[in-house]
C-alpha cells in the first residue's frame, strides 16, 4: 500500500469535518444534502483505506453497497425536497419549524 | 308438621314483597294489592295456627347457616315463645287490617307496587325482630325496619319535604343503631355467642359494670327505634309519609320495636339496678315531653305522633320497673288503638279535604259517616285511659308498677307518669272537640271515604275498648292472662293491697276525668289557637330540632368545611396542584428544545457526536496511548 493508513483516515476525517460543518452551517435544505452525501463519502474513504490496509475486500463490497444506499436515499431526499419547494415556495431548512414542542 | 315451617311466618311477606317488586307493576292492580293483603293475613292465619309451638320454653328453628367462621357460628334461626307469639300475632294482625285500609287510602297512587313491597317488606323485617333466635337476625329486621321506614316516610318524593324528613328519620335512628351494634359485638366478645337466650342464661356471670353499660347501650339503641329522649326528633317528622305507614309504623308496631328489644333481653338488662332506673328515666321523661308537645301541636298527626312518643314512654317506664307483662300489656292495647285513631286521622283528613290542621277542621261528626266519629271516640278514651277502655288498664298497671317499685325514685317517675296521663286525657279531648264539635271551619272539599278505609276500624275499635281482658287485674275480677301466659317472662310483679290499688285507680279515673272536664271547658267552643312564647315553644316540640341543629348539625358543618378548605383543599389539593404544577413547569423548559428547526436538530447531533468523540478520545488516552 503506498499510502499509510494513518495520510488515509487523517483525508477521511477533513472530509467528514467538511460534510458536517456543511450540513450544520448551511440552510439550504440541498447543502444539507450535500454535506450529508459528504460525510457518507469520507465513511466509504475509511471502509476502502482500511480493506487496503488489510488486504481484505469486505470494505469494499460495503463500499458498493453504500453507494446503492446513497444513491436510493438521494433520489428519496431530493423528491421530497422538489415536493417542500413545491408545497412552501421554499427549501430554507429553518422554515419547516412546525414540528415545534 | 315440623317446626321449620314457622320460617312461612316471615317468609310469607318477604316472598309476596318480592314477587311485587318484581312484577307488581305488570300485574293487575288489584291482583298486585290482593297479593300483598294476603302475604300478611297468611302469616297472620298461620301464627294462630302455629300457636301451641309457643307452649312451655318454645320452639326454635333452623333454616340454614347464615355465617359459620371459627367460633362465629350465626344461623337464620327463629324462636317462637310466649313473649313472640303475641307479639307476632299482634305485628300481623294490626299490619292486616292496615294493609286493606291502605288498598283503599291509595286508591288514587299510581306507584302502587312500590308502596305494597316496602310495606310488606317492612312485614318481614318486623317479624324478623320479634321472631330472632340471635341477634345478627334480629339487627337484620332492625336495619330493615329502618330502611323500609326510611323509603315509606319519603314516599312522596317528590316533595322536597318528605324526602328530607325520611332522611332524617333514617339518620336518627342509625344513630340509636350505632349504640346496639356496639353492644352486640360487645355481648359476642363477652359470651362468644349471638343466640339470646344463651346470652340472657350467662349475664349473671358478667361483671355489675358491664352489664351497667351494655344496658345503657342498648337502652340507646331502643331509644333510636322507639323515638325516646334524646333521638325522638324524627318520629313529627315521620308523619310526611302516608297514613297508613304512619299507623304500621310510626304507631303500631316499629316503635315498638325498642320496648320489645328490652324485654327480649330482660334477664340481662334487669341485672343492673341503675339502667332500669336509666330506662325508667328516659320514659319518663319522654312520657311527659311528648305529652306537653301534643297539647300544642295544630296538625292532627303530629298530635297523634306526639301521643305515640308519650306511650312509648309508658312502656318503657314499665320495662324499667321491671314489669314486663306490664310493658307488653301497654304494647298490645296501644298497638290496637293508636293504629285505630292514626287510619281514622286518615279518614278524617280525607273528609276535610286533605286538610291537616286540627284549627281549620271542626264539625266532621255531622259532615262524614257517623261510624268514623263512634270509631275515633273508641280510640280517643283509650288513649286518654278512660276507665274500663283497654288503654286505662294497661296504663294503671304501668303506673302501679312504678307506684309499688321499692326505689323511691320510681315514686317520681309515678308523679310524671300520673302527670302525664292528665295531660294525656286533656290532649285528647282537645283533639276529638276541635276536629267534630262545632262548625265546619275548613274550606277544603270533602272526598269521598272508601267502605275499604272504614271497615278495618271497626275490628281495633273493638278490640281497643275490649283490650284489657288481655290482662285484667285480679282486682276487677280478671285473669291476669298475659301475665300468666308470659310466666316466667313477665318480669317482677308488684304486690299491693287492694285498698291502695283501688286508691290508685279512682285517682287515675279522676285524672281522665279532670282531663276531659279542662278540655271540654277550653274548647267545647271553638277558640282560635294560643299564640304565644309557651304555646310555640312547644308547637316546635322544645325546639329539639333547634338544639339539635345548634349542638350537632352546626358543628359538624363547621368540622366539615374545616375538613374540606384545610385538609381537602389545602394539603391535598395544594400537594396535587403543587406537583403537576411543578412537572408542568419542567415540562415547559424541556420542551423548548424542540424548535422543530432542522439545523438546531443537526448541531444539537454534532455538539452530541463530538462530545462522545472526546470521552472516547479520553478513554483510549487512559488505557495507554489506543496501541
Amino acid at each position: 500500500m503506498i499510502v499509510p493508513l494513518a495520510h488515509v483516515l487523517a483525508l477521511a476525517a477533513a472530509v467528514f469535518v467538511l460534510g458536517l460543518a456543511c450540513a450544520v452551517m448551511r440552510r439550504q435544505l440541498i447543502m444539507i444534502l450535500i454535506g450529508v452525501e459528504i460525510m457518507l463519502n469520507a465513511a466509504a474513504l475509511v471502509m476502502v483505506g482500511a480493506s487496503a490496509y488489510w488486504q481484505q475486500a469486505d470494505g469494499q463490497v460495503m463500499v458498493v453497497l453504500l453507494m446503492a444506499v446513497t444513491a436510493s436515499e438521494v433520489a428519496v431526499a431530493l423528491a421530497m425536497v422538489f415536493y417542500l419547494r413545491h408545497r412552501q415556495g421554499t427549501i430554507e431548512a429553518d422554515r419547516f419549524d412546525r414540528m415545534q414542542g | 308438621m315440623s317446626e321449620t315451617l314457622l320460617f312461612l311466618i316471615p317468609l310469607l311477606p318477604l316472598s309476596c314483597a318480592l314477587a311485587n317488586l318484581l312484577f307488581g307493576m305488570r300485574l293487575p292492580r288489584l291482583f298486585a294489592e290482593t297479593l300483598a293483603v294476603s302475604g300478611v293475613a297468611g302469616a297472620t292465619l298461620l301464627t294462630l295456627l302455629f300457636w301451641d309451638y309457643a307452649a312451655g320454653e318454645g320452639t326454635r328453628a333452623v333454616l340454614a347457616t347464615w355465617l359459620a367462621s371459627g367460633d362465629v357460628n350465626v344461623a337464620f334461626a327463629l324462636h317462637f315463645d310466649k313473649l313472640a307469639a303475641p307479639m307476632t300475632l299482634m305485628v300481623t294482625g294490626v299490619a292486616t287490617l292496615i294493609h286493606l285500609y291502605a288498598v283503599g287510602y291509595m286508591r288514587q297512587e299510581q306507584d302502587y307496587a312500590r308502596f305494597f313491597t316496602l310495606l310488606n317488606l317492612f312485614v318481614f323485617a318486623m317479624l324478623a325482630i320479634v321472631l330472632a333466635d340471635n341477634l345478627l337476625v334480629l339487627f337484620l329486621g332492625w336495619e330493615g325496619v329502618g330502611l323500609c321506614s326510611y323509603a315509606l316516610i319519603g314516599f312522596w318524593y317528590r316533595d322536597k319535604n318528605n324526602a328530607r324528613a325520611g332522611t332524617k328519620a333514617f339518620l336518627v335512628t342509625r344513630v340509636g343503631d350505632v349504640f346496639l351494634g356496639i353492644a352486640l359485638l360487645w355481648l359476642f366478645a363477652l359470651t362468644g355467642t349471638l343466640s339470646i337466650s344463651e346470652i340472657n342464661a350467662q349475664a349473671a356471670a358478667l361483671a355489675p359494670g358491664t352489664v351497667l353499660a351494655l344496658t345503657l347501650l342498648l337502652l340507646l339503641g331502643a331509644c333510636g327505634k322507639s323515638a325516646q329522649l334524646p333521638l325522638m326528633t324524627w318520629l313529627a317528622d315521620a308523619m310526611a309519609g302516608p297514613t297508613p305507614v304512619s299507623a304500621l309504623i310510626h304507631a303500631a308496631t316499629m316503635v315498638t320495636a325498642g320496648v320489645y328489644l328490652l324485654c327480649r333481653l330482660f334477664p340481662l338488662v334487669s341485672l343492673s339496678a341503675a339502667g332500669m332506673t336509666a330506662i325508667a328515666a328516659v320514659g319518663a321523661l319522654t312520657a311527659l315531653y311528648a305529652a306537653t308537645c301534643a297539647m300544642a301541636q295544630r296538625e292532627i298527626k303530629r298530635v297523634l305522633a306526639y301521643s305515640t312518643m308519650s306511650q312509648v314512654g309508658y312502656m318503657f317506664m314499665a320495662v324499667g320497673a321491671g314489669t314486663v307483662s306490664g310493658a307488653m300489656f301497654h304494647l298490645f292495647t296501644h298497638a290496637f288503638f293508636k293504629a285505630l285513631l292514626f287510619m281514622a286521622a286518615g279518614c278524617l283528613i280525607h273528609l276535610a279535604g286533605e286538610e291537616n290542621d286540627i284549627f281549620r277542621m271542626g264539625g266532621l261528626a255531622r259532615r262524614g259517616p257517623p261510624e268514623l266519629f263512634w270509631v275515633f271516640l273508641a280510640g280517643a278514651v283509650c288513649l286518654a285511659g278512660m276507665p274500663l277502655t283497654g288503654g286505662f288498664f294497661s296504663k294503671d298497671a304501668v303506673l302501679l308498677a312504678l307506684f309499688s317499685h321499692a326505689d323511691p325514685v320510681y315514686r317520681v317517675f309515678w308523679l310524671v307518669g300520673v302527670l302525664t296521663a292528665l295531660l294525656t286525657a286533656f290532649y285528647t279531648f282537645r283533639l276529638t272537640y276541635l276536629v267534630f264539635a262545632g262548625e265546619p271551619r275548613g274550606a277544603g272539599h270533602p272526598h269521598p271515604v272508601t267502605w275499604l278505609m272504614r271497615w278495618p276500624l271497626w275490628p281495633l275499635a273493638l278490640i281497643g275498648l275490649a283490650g284489657g281482658i288481655l290482662n285484667l287485674p285480679a282486682l276487677v275480677g280478671g285473669s291476669e292472662r298475659l301475665q300468666h301466659w308470659l310466666g316466667s317472662l313477665a318480669g317482677r310483679q308488684p304486690s299491693v293491697s287492694h285498698q291502695l290499688e283501688w286508691q290508685l285507680i279512682a285517682l287515675a279515673a279522676l285524672l281522665v276525668l279532670a282531663g276531659w272536664a279542662a278540655a271540654h271547658w277550653r274548647y267545647r267552643a271553638y277558640r282560635p289557637p294560643l299564640d304565644n312564647r309557651t304555646a310555640r315553644f312547644l308547637l316546635q316540640g322544645w325546639r329539639t330540632d333547634q338544639l339539635v341543629d345548634l349542638v350537632v348539625v352546626r358543628p359538624f358543618d363547621a368540622m366539615a368545611r374545616l375538613i374540606y378548605i384545610g385538609a381537602d383543599r389545602a394539603l391535598i389539593d395544594g400537594t396535587l396542584k403543587g406537583l403537576s404544577h411543578f412537572t408542568a413547569t419542567c415540562g415547559g423548559m424541556v420542551r423548548r428544545l424542540t424548535t422543530g428547526r432542522l439545523s438546531t436538530y443537526l448541531s444539537a447531533f454534532a455538539w452530541g457526536f463530538l462530545l462522545i468523540l472526546g470521552w472516547v478520545l479520553l478513554a483510549l488516552v487512559a488505557r495507554g496511548g489506543g496501541h
